[in-house]
């Protein structure tokens, strides 16, 4: 360790204290909003996970049946015929507090007397005077937590039941859930005969092999075997892809952070390479060299790694609601009470921040102890230097570009197509230095009529390439990330928006009021339907049952449908000869599925899927693949004629209303009302009301995008005023000399504005190409791969416009300081230094 | 009685420059003989190839072909970094724009030597001290370069290129960024030391007036030196 060398390079940041306060802001939003993102995705994944071990509890398996739940029959039959013991049945699901709007509690039916081998927790009841048995004895019992009050009215779709307390449960962990007797809890759902499941304790090794195979024989066709872990394991990958994307975007942010990081640190070193050069002549070597001004990055990371560190608790609480929000309003129910802070997650924020500045302050320390001591005193040389090295930048540019299209080409996985978008944006910016020289060449032409200051102000930029070129780059890189990701969701919004406007073309949208608090199983009481059939002013009706099924091991959504000649239209088929394809749905024999569906499962048409029904496992051939943005996990339509047959479920979910042509829609919806309205507590909604819903869905999916995009710009801001602040102050030296000859200092000023702010333009502009190329592969790769849905490429010119009017805006703001410092400055002062 | 190698010995030493698509050739079969504890003073017009010299001893560039040799170590095959330590423990450099490490003090520029060679400690801290009061300097140790006159600079760089005793002294136009009177007291200075310590000095100028004040001056024509009279 030599502190004299330490002394001599490190006090030239601190001379700079700017350039140094915006390089560590610029690297503590990138980490603020890495860390961020993993904070409330691990929430979220952490509140799930305690809600499914509440319902899980040492269980090791479970049996479990088709979208009504097990037959509560069955069980007596386990316990009785097959002399099963350890086993217990389970009602679940989700209510709301009818005091508390939005707030949902989980609540566990429980037999009381088969309930102790697996759940524990309930140890930790603290009763007044009442046990676990006062659950059988007393009429609508239950164990709450404490954070509800008592005594406790939940809402389960139309159904309401007021729970009074016998215990309460203590422990924190078992917040949000209420205990109570089954039958309670099956006359809350409306699922009296049925279980959810039945949990079972299976030993492990070879005795609980043979247990599993003898009871799977025993199994009727309609119920199965699983896993305890598995089901919550499932559903907990449901919202994968969605947790991934984010945790990209996030990870877009810092890379944009480290564009800022490279551009600092350059600088930095282009700043100090006549220093560097006679610590070279001197006889300081290479390592010294870039040991010394690696550490000053760490330092940097250090300090902006902290800082981000805090941001990001911060931030992270705030993106946690909005991360659960779309998650219940997109996958499963999840409620996050706290707000955990996985140290995990710190760690990994932490090394994410410091090797992020060690990999962007890379190559400019190897540039830095490459300064050659003899070229000291050559800014010719050191610029030359960089124009000879052009070609080797466009090569190496060409070929990442041409690397990145191999991938997109012949990888599959998502991994594999950020590694692609990455590498594509460094190619871009190595070649931005080229770019910019052109710029300049076309617009030294178009200034040729404008008077010397306009010329200058642009020549000066391609004179000093090795410092303008890496800013723009730097800039470049954070806009296009911009301009992209605003492509993408409006492409994205654009396709959801034409496909609901499609799919959703009936009049009126009938479904039970319990379907609104998330009883997805709810059905029309079948008077409804006659009532309906037989009302005037209808020319035709669809009929939906939606229920989850199991395709290779994942679940799925089945779409069990009668539809209305005029509903197919909103079913655009993709594959598939659209009436050969309707053809075989209407006979039953074959099903239509989901892209989504069909590129998760590498299926196509005439390839056929097996499902489970309650006659025993069936195979339906693909007759179509449709459009649909409904679900990423895919979706299967079926005639209801073949569901009713397999399933044995005749039950209708909704239906849709086509009104009959000369028919006013509100006179026949008053007249449903009036109708149907009596018989069933119903929500009846027109399709222009769910087309907006569905927007308002996507939007606040999208607002987390929005916030990280927001913050993208925040860096991407930050880091122009840095560069070219740091450009305009270390040209004091020169602009005392232009006002030594006779310019003024409001010329010069106007010199400073007109070269910033074509840096800004030229990072402006070249973000448009770049960040229209990321959009393409995040519509056509990511998202594909991510999803498997086709989206459509739309532009917004307010988006395109957007990119070079904030970095010119930005540039134009960073000349101002060093306007104003050489305003008041002494121009004999500054000709006076070296 | 036993002769000493010379310091500087350079044999058929070759060195040309690209320039775009023209090849300039600075050196070609170039010799040069300077021995122990010599005041040496190259002359030449500018452009003539006096500072790719001054590099080419130094090790801090390589010579297309030849051979060079300094006390005895033939340094055109040695590897960079060995090249670049030699030159931190047995070079000491003057160059005409000073070139003063600005974010160091009088005091840490004159140290960093020292310390580039792990020769710091209390009794160099005494010699460093003594040293700047010898060139006029004792009262300055906590200044900045930019603080300094030009002739307290150029004064500061030469007692920084001795403080570390090296065998050899390359001073490029010491005196070129200097007035008159100033430019005589520093080389008044560059000259002495040296002299007291015993250091080879080789001196570049394009002055005759300077030069006749070396030991022996070279001319530096069309790629060849001869020496001339002082």
């Amino acid at each position: 360790m030599k502190p004299l060398l330490w002394r001599s390079l490190l006090r030239h940041l601190i001379r700079h204290p700017w350039q140094l306060v915006l390089s560590v802001l610029g690297i503590a939003l990138g980490v603020a909003v890495v860390l961020a993102v993993d904070l409330a995705n691990a929430s979220a994944r952490r509140g799930f996970a305690l809600s499914m071990e509440q319902v899980t509890g040492r269980a090791t398996h479970r049996i479990v049946g088709g979208p009504q739940g097990v037959p509560e029959a069955f069980y007596t039959r386990l316990r009785v015929d097959l002399g099963w013991r350890e086993a217990a049945p389970v009602v679940t699901g989700y209510a709301a507090l009818a005091d508390q709007p939005g707030q949902l509690v989980q609540v566990l039916g429980v037999d009381a007397f088969a309930e102790a081998p697996f759940r524990s927790h309930l140890d930790g009841v603290s009763t007044a005077g009442g046990t676990l048995t006062a659950l059988l004895t007393e009429p609508d019992a239950a164990l709450l937590p404490s954070n509800v009050g008592q005594p406790a009215t939940l809402q389960a779709g139309d159904r309401r039941l007021t729970l009074r307390a016998v215990g309460q449960l203590d422990a924190a962990i078992l917040a949000g859930l209420i205990i109570t007797d089954i039958g309670t809890a099956q006359a809350l759902f409306g699922k009296q005969g049925w279980l959810s499941h039945i949990d079972l304790l299976i030993p492990p090794g070879a005795t609980g092999a043979q247990a599993i195979n003898d009871l799977e024989k025993w199994l009727p066709p309609d119920l199965k075997l699983e896993p305890a872990a598995a089901r919550n394991q499932a559903t907990a990958d449901l919202s994968a892809a969605f947790s991934l994307n984010l945790t990209a975007m996030s990870l877009l942010a810092l890379l944009v952070g480290m564009f800022l990081i490279y551009n600092t640190m350059t600088f930095a070193v282009v700043q100090r390479r006549a220093l560097l050069g006679r610590l070279r002549a001197l006889g300081v070597s290479r390592r010294e060299i870039f040991t010394v001004v690696l550490s000053e990055a760490l330092l940097l990371g250090l300090a902006g790694t902290l800082l981000g560190g805090l941001l990001g608790l911060w931030l992270g609480s705030t993106l946690v609601h909005l991360v659960t929000r779309t998650i219940n309003d997109l996958y499963y129910v999840v409620s996050v009470r706290d707000f955990s802070i996985a140290p995990l997650s710190l760690i990994k924020g932490a090394g994410l921040g410091l090797l992020a500045t060690l990999a962007a302050a890379w190559l400019p320390a190897l540039e830095a102890a490459d300064a050659p001591p003899a070229a000291t005193l050559s800014r010719a040389y050191l610029e030359s230097r960089w124009r000879a090295a052009l070609p080797r930048l466009n090569l190496a540019g060409l070929t990442l570009l041409g690397l990145s299209g191999l991938l997109f080409k012949l990888s599959y996985g998502l991994a594999a197509g950020f590694l692609g978008l990455f590498l594509m944006l460094l190619a871009c910016a190595l070649l931005t230095p080229s770019a910019v020289i052109l710029l300049v060449r076309l617009n030294q032409q178009l200034t040729a009529w404008s008077g010397p200051l306009a010329r200058m102000a642009t020549r000066d930029v391609a004179r000093h390439l090795s410092r303008t070129g890496v800013a723009v780059a730097a800039l470049m890189i954070a806009f296009s990330a911009t301009v992209g990701v605003g492509v993408m969701v409006d492409s994205f919004r654009s396709g959801v928006s034409l496909w609901i406007n499609d799919l959703v073309n009936a009049d009126i949208y009938i479904a039970p009021l319990a379907q609104e608090s998330g009883a997805s199983g709810a059905s029309l009481r079948p008077d409804v339907l006659v009532e309906l059939r037989a009302t005037p002013g209808i020319a035709a009706l669809s009929l939906y049952r939606r229920v989850e099924v199991t395709l290779n091991g994942k679940p799925v959504q089945l779409l069990a449908l009668e539809l209305a000649p005029a509903a197919r239209a909103g079913y655009h088929l993709l594959a598939g000869q659209p009436r050969a394809a309707w053809q075989a749905f209407e006979t039953g024999t074959a099903v239509i599925v989901s892209e989504p569906l069909a590129y998760r499962h590498q299926l196509r048409v005439g390839d056929a899927i097996t499902l489970n029904t309650a006659s025993g496992p069936r195979a339906f051939p693909i007759a179509g693949i449709f459009l649909d943005y409904g679900s990423e996990h895919g979706r299967i339509l079926l005639n209801r004629r073949a569901y009713e047959r397999d399933w044995r479920d005749a039950t209708v979910g909704s239906v849709a209303v086509y009104a009959a042509p000369d028919e006013a829609v509100a006179v026949l919806r008053q007249r449903l009302e009036t109708g149907i309205g009596r018989l069933q507590p119903l929500v009846m909604r027109s399709n222009r009301s769910i087309q907006e819903y569905t927007l308002a869905i996507f939007d606040r999916t999208f607002t987390i995008t929005s916030v990280l995009r927001l913050l993208a710009i925040a860096v991407a801001f930050v880091g122009v005023l840095s560069a070219l602040m740091a450009l305009q102050l270390e040209r004091a030296r020169e602009f005392a000399v232009l006002r030594a000859t006779g310019m003024t200092a409001g010329e010069i000023g106007r010199l400073v504005s007109l070269q910033t702010g074509f840096m800004g333009f030229a990072a402006g502009l070249l973000a448009i190409p770049v960040g229209l190329l990321l959009a393409a592969v995040l519509i056509f790769v990511i998202n594909r791969r991510a999803f498997g849905w086709t989206l459509p490429f739309q532009v917004d010119p307010w988006i395109i416009i957007q990119a070079p009017a904030l970095a010119v805006l930005a540039a134009l703001l960073a000349g101002l300081y060093p306007i104003w410092r050489m305003t008041r400055s002494n121009p004999a002062q500054a000709l006076r230094s070296e | 009685m036993l002769s000493l190698p010379p310091l500087i010995q350079m044999r058929n030493v070759r060195k040309r420059y690209q320039e775009g698509d023209v090849s300039r050739t600075i050196f070609e079969a170039f010799d040069l003989t300077i021995q122990r504890r010599e005041i040496v003073a190259l002359l030449g017009r500018s452009g003539s190839g006096k500072s790719t010299l001054l590099n080419l001893v130094s090790g801090i560039d390589l010579p297309d072909a030849g051979q060079i040799w300094i006390a005895g170590q033939a340094i055109t095959s040695l590897s960079e970094r060995e090249r670049t330590r030699f030159r931190r423990r047995h070079i000491g450099f003057v160059f005409q724009f000073f070139n003063l490490i600005p974010t160091l003090t009088v005091e840490e520029n004159v140290l960093l030597p020292l310390e580039l060679n792990n020769l710091a400690g209390p009794a160099r801290q005494h010699q460093v001290s003594a040293l700047l009061t010898q060139v006029g300097l004792g009262d300055r140790r906590a200044s900045f370069p930019e603080q300094l006159s030009g002739g307290e600079q150029q004064r500061l760089a030469i007692v920084r290129a001795l403080v570390h005793e090296p065998l050899l002294l390359l001073a490029d136009e010491p005196t070129g960024n200097l007035d008159n009177e100033t430019g005589a007291r520093v080389l008044e200075i560059l000259l002495n030391l040296p002299r007291q310590a015993g250091t080879t000095v080789l001196l570049v100028t394009h002055s005759r007036e300077i030069a006749a004040q070396a030991d022996r001056v070279l001319l530096l024509e069309a790629g060849r030196v001869r020496e001339i009279a002082p």
